[in-house]
């Protein structure tokens, strides 16, 4: 380009020197504009899901979830079982106390009094986390505390800033450890697990509600709440008085005594509601992995990861429901039902115990070595005598007695409304052969459940109604309206009017002047069977000692059923004698509660004379004669059933 | 020149030398103006109805100052350029103008009215504006004359040393408030120098030398430093919010975007979304091809400031259109990369397109000195 002076003010121009430079410059600014568009690009590529999310998510939100409070378990007469109590969580804001230095001391002051706590700490919290917004201070504070502190926040409101509060439920157990294994507990707030938490779960769970807003088409915000809807109430049949008088004899007992397994079972025969069920000592509600009442705390160290679940299984485990065991001497009491049932036997029937049988390879003993001699039928019950039993059974023959041991709700379950529960196991028809049978009349070789055992007792003494045991009476929402009820457990009929009252008059005479004379209870007129059985291997002499009765004796108002598992004493672990005792000291301080009152001795007009001498009875299973027979067991051995 | 045709080539032969008008440019910051407008009408609508009742008030008040700068632009292209040469009271105008500068920039810092932590505007009367906005066209001015007067000094490095010592008390006022200003002006007069130098090696050790000053500069100012911070951690940072809102809309902007008026990022998401950060909504509602396509106006624009500087009729002129160049470009650059992240934050209005009077004008006024070189330009020779 040729420079022409044509200006005089101007003569320099710019030079080709120049121009290159300019043209430069122009160059990298276009680079950069390149290197711009390549970002675009890179932040669209890299981030285009994850951004666009965020802005769709601010076209409406959610503020908060509004968490609703898990129903409420009560007794029989309401009294709180399990509660979901609101408590509050304390957020600090350090970013708003610490936005002026005005705010900082009152608001301090003010936590530090109401929430009882240092000072110092309060301030390394607001030095360590200035720019947070969101600091949980406290947690489960209980609404007292927040009422003082809104009352300081209200006296100072302009300087006390940056305090809120959020709430949320948490269970509690009022109880403790009482009905454990019937309430059960919850995981994580609203997870039921055991007991009525778990299998009424989703009655008692309710919905959480929402709060939130959206843009509307004017672009306003708008804000919605949806309120939360609270669990519903689950009335159970339980009572936490009979609970705890039962507990407390099972504790009572277990100072004295050690044992495997000991369950317990209160049950109103004339509805199938349970009244109270324990098992061992059970567990505290509050804490369900505190393991502190079974081992102490070197124990426990010493366990490993296995160990320690293993042992919270144990102590979760409800031994009422999920447990099996042979039932022994009270199944004679179904065995005679089944006899007067068929027409097989009479009340006037009588047998003749000679104290030992041979059937086939096996020899069986009655549990009085020497034998019972004549006996009646009711004597037969009294002192539980095998070999009327197995006289009996063999009339009844395999068919007819297996139909009558699912008759009585053996082998299935109840269908109580407990989680965890077991079938037991039967022997099929088809092994019930001589030997099987003889063993089984008098409750040994099959596996039952108490509530098995305690639902078919009740059905034979409440005229012949078989009720389906429960332990949930109803069901109410938040509006009082009653959304479930159980009234519908009468399941069918086990015996006639007359079987009945003829159970009813051989279980008296049993507590009154039979094997279970210890049960008696001073006053009243109780009624039951003794039971003991052989457990597992015949020679380790492990035995499941039982007492299944009810009183009054002529019109049961309540039924007991005591198991103990494999007793821990030498003297006593073939006795029944600590299961009868158990339930007398029960049984003496439930049936006035009942408003059972006593009375004098009731004339059932079989006035016993007889010379049998009452005692322990023991009902030996099959013994192998020496050099005969091929070392197996006929029975089968207890099994326990899987939980849940 | 694309706007000569053969009959205005004949017509100058005929008569007195025809004065050219340089209409492209004008046309093109009509049109980026016009663009402005109606993205800030998006955009701002939804602020404006909340907090004024009024969904019109910035698309009113951009007008007003769209107006007043087109009649400042062509009023100033009008004038010679060279009457800023004149001398009043022995000194020259140009001299004037800039010491008037420094001692506004003085003002502000004392009687400054103050918005965002910085007090970076003047009140006189009825009329508030940011002084450093003027002290770029004082700047721009007298770096060019200082300049234009001896290129030959700046071959060496003391040269070029005298010549940012000039502009340093402007300079380091603006710095006290205002780094990204600063930054503009330092990289004004370094270009200016630049162009004009013959010798280039000691341009790149002064650069050197300025980044290393920057960063101390930046570090020395806890809010500078914070700045940083937020912009290496966007996504968690406290303070990256305005940038990480920008960054969703780009993102969620997509490669053709959700359409005009479509933006959900500027319904109160991103502060300050119709001034700085309109970039960002741009991109959202036309996309990244709409986004690239007014940083290709951008450039069309530069490459015609561009072309004006080469054909400047003097070295004056051209030295002034480079400044002017200069500025925009940079204010481009570091606005758009501020809205991607790219640089930590700082406040700089996309020229011509964002909201704010001060700016708008200003800018204007210098496109108005590029036209007045422009009208100069000797077209028959070249």
């Amino acid at each position: 380009m040729a420079v022409r002076k044509q200006r005089k003010k101007s003569k320099k121009r710019l030079t080709r020197k120049m121009q290159k430079n300019f043209l430069l410059v122009f160059a990298v600014i276009v680079g950069l504009f390149l290197c711009l568009f390549i970002r675009m690009a890179y932040i669209r590529a890299s981030k285009g899901t994850e951004y666009s999310n965020a802005v769709l998510s601010h076209q409406s939100y959610v503020n908060s979830s509004l968490p609703y409070a898990r129903g409420t378990i009560t007794d029989r007469n309401g009294v709180q079982l399990a509660v979901s109590k609101r408590v509050y969580n304390v957020i600090l804001d350090p970013s708003v106390v610490l936005s002026d230095e005005k705010f900082k001391e009152p608001t301090l002051n003010a936590l530090a009094e109401a929430f009882s706590l240092n000072k110092a700490e309060l301030e390394q919290i607001l030095t360590d986390n200035p720019e947070s917004a969101y600091y949980v201070l406290l947690k489960d504070q209980p609404y007292e505390l927040i009422e003082t502190y809104e009352k300081l926040r209200e006296a100072n409101h302009k300087v006390v800033k940056g305090v809120w509060f959020e709430t949320e439920y948490v269970r509690e157990y009022p109880y403790g450890s009482s009905a454990s294994h019937v309430i059960g507990y919850t995981n994580k707030g609203n997870v039921g697990t055991y007991g009525i938490e778990q299998y009424y779960n989703s009655y008692l769970n309710g919905k959480n509600g929402r709060e939130a807003g959206y843009y509307d088409a004017e672009l306003n915000l708008v804000k919605k709440v949806w309120e939360a809807e609270d669990g519903d109430t689950v009335v159970s049949t339980i009572d936490i008085y009979l609970q705890n008088i039962v507990e407390e004899k099972i504790r009572e007992f277990l100072t004295e005594y050690s044992c495997e397994n000991i369950g317990v079972v209160l049950m109103n025969p004339n509805n199938g509601e349970i009244y109270a069920m324990a098992s061992n000592e059970g567990f505290d509600l509050n804490d369900p992995r505190n393991l502190d009442a079974y081992y102490t705390a070197e124990e426990q160290a010493a366990m490993t990861d296995e160990e320690q679940l293993a042992a919270l299984n144990k102590m979760w485990r409800n031994f009422c429901v999920s447990d099996t065991y042979e039932p022994g001497s009270t199944f004679k009491l179904l065995t005679v039902s089944a006899g007067l049932e068929e027409s097989l036997i009479s009340t006037g029937s009588s047998f003749y115990c000679e104290g030992a049988r041979k059937l086939g390879k096996w020899t069986i003993h009655c549990n009085r070595q020497s034998g019972h001699g004549s006996l009646s039928l009711t004597e037969s019950l009294m002192f539980s005598c095998n070999m009327a039993m197995m006289d009996i059974s063999a009339k009844e023959g395999r068919a007819l007695f297996r139909y009558y041991q699912e008759h009585f709700g053996l082998g299935s379950k109840t269908g109580l409304d407990l989680p965890g529960e077991a079938a037991g196991i039967l022997i099929d028809e088809d092994l019930l052969n001589e030997t099987e049978l003889a063993t089984s009349s008098f409750g040994q070789g099959f596996n039952v459940t108490m509530v098995q055992m305690l639902s078919a007792y009740c059905s034979l003494v409440n005229g012949g109604y078989y009720y389906q045991p429960h332990v949930v009476k109803e069901i109410v929402n938040q509006d009082g309206a009653t959304v479930f009820e159980n009234r519908d457990s009468l399941l069918h009929c086990t015996v006639s009017n007359s079987t009945s009252e003829f159970i009813k008059q051989a279980a008296y005479m049993t507590v009154e002047s039979g094997t279970a004379t210890p049960a008696k209870v001073e006053g009243y007129l109780v009624g039951g069977k003794t039971g003991t059985a052989q457990k597992g291997n015949r020679a380790d002499k492990k035995y499941v000692v039982s007492f299944i009765g009810g009183a009054p004796a002529d019109d049961p108002e309540v039924c007991i059923y005591v198991v103990i598992d494999e007793i821990h004493d030498e003297t006593l672990y073939n006795s029944s004698k600590p299961a009868t005792q158990l339930t007398s000291k029960i049984l003496a301080q439930v049936l006035p509660y009942l408003g059972v009152y006593p009375e004098g001795d009731i004339d059932y007009g079989v006035e016993y004379t007889g010379d049998q001498e009452s005692g322990d009875e023991v009902s030996e299973g099959p013994v192998e004669e020496d050099g005969e027979g091929d070392g197996s067991e006929p029975s089968v051995t207890p099994t326990a059933a899987p939980e849940g | 020149m694309t706007t000569l045709t053969r009959e205005d080539m004949d017509r100058s032969v005929s008569t007195k030398p025809k004065q050219y008008y340089d209409y492209t440019l004008l046309f093109l910051i009509i049109f980026l103006v016009g663009f402005g407008i109606v993205m800030i009408s998006s955009i701002s609508a939804y602020n404006a109805t909340k907090y004024y009742d009024d969904a019109f008030l910035f698309v009113k008040g951009q007008l007003q100052y769209a107006v007043l700068g087109l009649v400042a632009m062509v009023g100033i292209s009008m004038f010679d350029y060279h009457l800023v040469t004149l001398r009043f009271l022995r000194v020259r105008l140009v001299t004037w103008f800039y010491l008037i500068c420094v001692a506004m920039q003085l003002a502000v810092l004392f009687v400054g009215h103050s918005t965002n932590g910085s007090s970076r505007w003047l009140e006189l009367g009825p009329i508030r504006f940011q002084p450093s906005e003027l002290t770029k066209i004082a700047v721009i001015l007298l770096a060019a004359f200082v300049v234009q007067k001896a290129p030959k000094i700046l071959d060496h490095f003391l040269g070029f040393v005298f010549v940012m010592a000039i502009f340093a008390p402007a300079i380091g006022l603006v710095l006290i408030e205002n780094l990204s200003t600063a930054i503009i002006l330092v990289g004004i007069v370094f270009v200016i120098c630049f162009i004009t130098s013959r010798k280039k090696g000691y341009y790149f050790i002064s650069m050197g030398v300025l980044v290393v000053g920057g960063a101390l500069a930046i570090f020395k100012v806890s809010y500078r430093a914070e700045r940083i911070d937020n912009w290496l951690h966007v996504e968690t940072a406290d303070g990256g919010y305005q940038i990480l809102q920008g960054l969703y809309a780009i993102a969620s902007g997509g490669w053709f975007g959700k359409g005009l008026g479509n933006s959900i990022q500027k319904l109160g998401y991103i502060p300050e979304v119709h001034t700085d950060m309109i970039f960002s909504c741009i991109c959202e509602e036309l996309g990244i091809f709409g986004a690239v396509c007014l940083l290709a106006l951008y450039a069309i624009l530069l490459w015609r400031i561009f072309l004006i500087g080469l054909h400047a009729p003097d070295l004056f002129g051209s030295l002034i259109v480079c400044g002017v160049f200069v500025q925009i470009a940079l204010q481009v650059l570091i606005n758009v990369a501020v809205v991607t992240n790219s640089i930590p934050a700082t406040g700089i209005p996309l020229p011509f397109v964002s909201y704010g009077g001060s700016s708008l004008i200003f800018t204007m006024m210098e496109i108005g000195m590029v036209l007045s070189v422009a009208k100069r330009i000797d077209y028959g020779n070249s």
